[in-house]
């Protein structure tokens, strides 16, 4: 009897032991596996929450938009999901990041958002350069 | 020995249980993950988007595309948004969307129906928005060009003695005087759209003083096709209101509604078709007010 108690206990130890030897290898790779390779999907997600690169790309498109639908407020309304604290500063931002990426593509685009947005005379001095019809008195874009 | 097989096999690992704990463990980890403590939302791809999200998103596409012409552009743009379904399909989906919701109030929501249908019309799909709002023609703007006369007409000369006309009397009844403003007067107070087949295509202006009240006597120009262009006053309606004019447009064409000393750029509307709330189809009607600057 005593031998078999002994034997159960034995039994009864190994089996709990490779109980939680197991949890915890499962617990690891679930957490890994969760959080790594196969983290949640969001659907329904708002545009405040694209990637960083998408939502520069989708700021870009609406000021490409604002060529063909010259209102500045639908373009303000457009860019309003993004959720920024404050939209004009964040065109702005991303404008002068722009400029300093030499992002020849996107520069006269958003700067002419830039201009509609906040009017030709508060334009930042570096936005100058690129503005769509330069006055008389801006100086002369920088030679290639 | 009374033991059973899975008890001891091997080194005095329980491979059962073993197993049993690895799924529990997982099972408890992706719980955690996904439901308790998942990663933050952020890097959203475009396909994630929702519907109202995926519409500012492919709204957006439209207009860029509408700009740039940059077809390939366009299609990897909607391909993001959408990678399992035909984009075309979408994109119509979305303008017959907007259409049946009412986005058509403004001139920007016609001008985001056109760039959509732009974008999915030559590309063979179709939707309940085809051709509801065509692009007007371009206006011509036509410039008289010199015609050379081979043989030209000498003029008489002028009589030594012109003979004047008989000046027309002119009576206080025959005088209008018009409130013809100094220029940087006026600036545009209100450009809205309405639909109502009662009232179809009718641009209505209301000039009103700083002090709010209507201005008769102001010449009103309207100018479409480039050339063509049509000037009265206001206060002519007095049974509506002391500033107030108006003018009916034909369907499919755009205006201009000017007047002297407008400080703002002119008002342009277009006279598209619009579905009045009983559904009945007329053209869009425009209230355009001026309003006297108050210094």
């Amino acid at each position: 009897m005593a031998g078999q108690d002994a034997g159960w206990s034995l039994m009864s130890r190994r089996t709990l032991g490779s109980l939680l030897v197991g949890i915890l290898l499962g617990l690891s790779t679930g957490v890994f596996l969760g959080w790594g390779p196969f983290p949640v999907e969001y659907k329904n997600s708002a545009l405040s929450a694209l990637a960083p690169h998408y939502q520069e790309e989708y700021t870009v498109m609406v000021a490409e938009g604002y060529r063909v639908d010259p209102e500045v407020n639908a373009a303000l309304e457009r860019l309003r999901p993004l959720g920024k604290e404050n939209t004009i500063a964040y065109v702005i931002d991303l404008t002068e990041r722009y400029i300093s990426q030499s992002n020849i593509r996107a520069i006269p685009i958003m700067v002419a958002l830039v201009e509609a947005i906040i009017g030709p005379d508060n334009l930042p001095p570096v936005m100058q350069l690129y503005r769509p019809t330069p006055t008389a008195t801006s100086p002369a874009p920088p030679a290639p | 020995m009374a033991t059973s097989k899975h008890v001891r096999i091997g080194k005095g690992i329980s491979w059962v249980a073993l197993i049993v704990g690895v799924a529990l463990g997982l099972a408890a980890g992706l719980v955690y993950t996904w439901e308790i403590d998942p990663v933050i939302e952020r890097n959203t791809a475009p396909w994630q988007l929702s519907d109202a999200a995926r519409e500012d998103y492919v709204v957006a596409v439209a207009l860029s595309y509408a700009a740039n012409q940059d077809l390939l552009l366009a299609v990897d743009r909607l391909r993001a948004a959408g990678p399992n379904r035909n984009v075309w399909e979408m994109v119509a989906e979305i303008a017959c969307d907007r259409v049946k919701t009412g986005k058509t109030i403004s001139n920007s929501d016609i001008r985001v129906i056109r760039a959509l249908e732009q974008l999915y019309a030559p590309q063979g799909a179709s939707g309940c928005a085809d051709g509801l709002y065509p692009t007007p023609a371009p206006m011509v703007f036509s410039t008289p060009e010199p015609v050379m006369s081979p043989t030209p007409t000498l003029v008489p000369p002028p009589s030594k003695t012109p003979t004047l006309p008989p000046p027309t009397p002119v009576t206080a009844g025959d005088v209008r005087l018009t409130n013809t403003p100094a220029a940087g007067v006026y600036v545009l107070g209100r450009l809205q759209s309405f639909c109502d087949p009662d009232q179809s295509g009718v641009i209505e202006v209301r000039v009103y003083d700083r002090r709010g009240e209507g201005v008769p006597g102001v010449p009103v120009t309207v100018t479409w096709s480039g050339s063509e262009r049509d000037s009265f006053f206001t206060g002519l309606k007095a049974e509506r209101e002391a500033g107030y004019a108006d003018f009916v447009m034909e369907a499919g064409r755009t205006y201009t509604v000017s007047l002297p000393g407008l400080a703002s750029s002119s008002p342009v509307v277009e006279a598209v078709p619009c579905t009045a709330q009983d559904g009945r189809r007329a053209t869009t009607s425009y209230w355009v007010n001026f309003q006297e600057r108050a210094n």
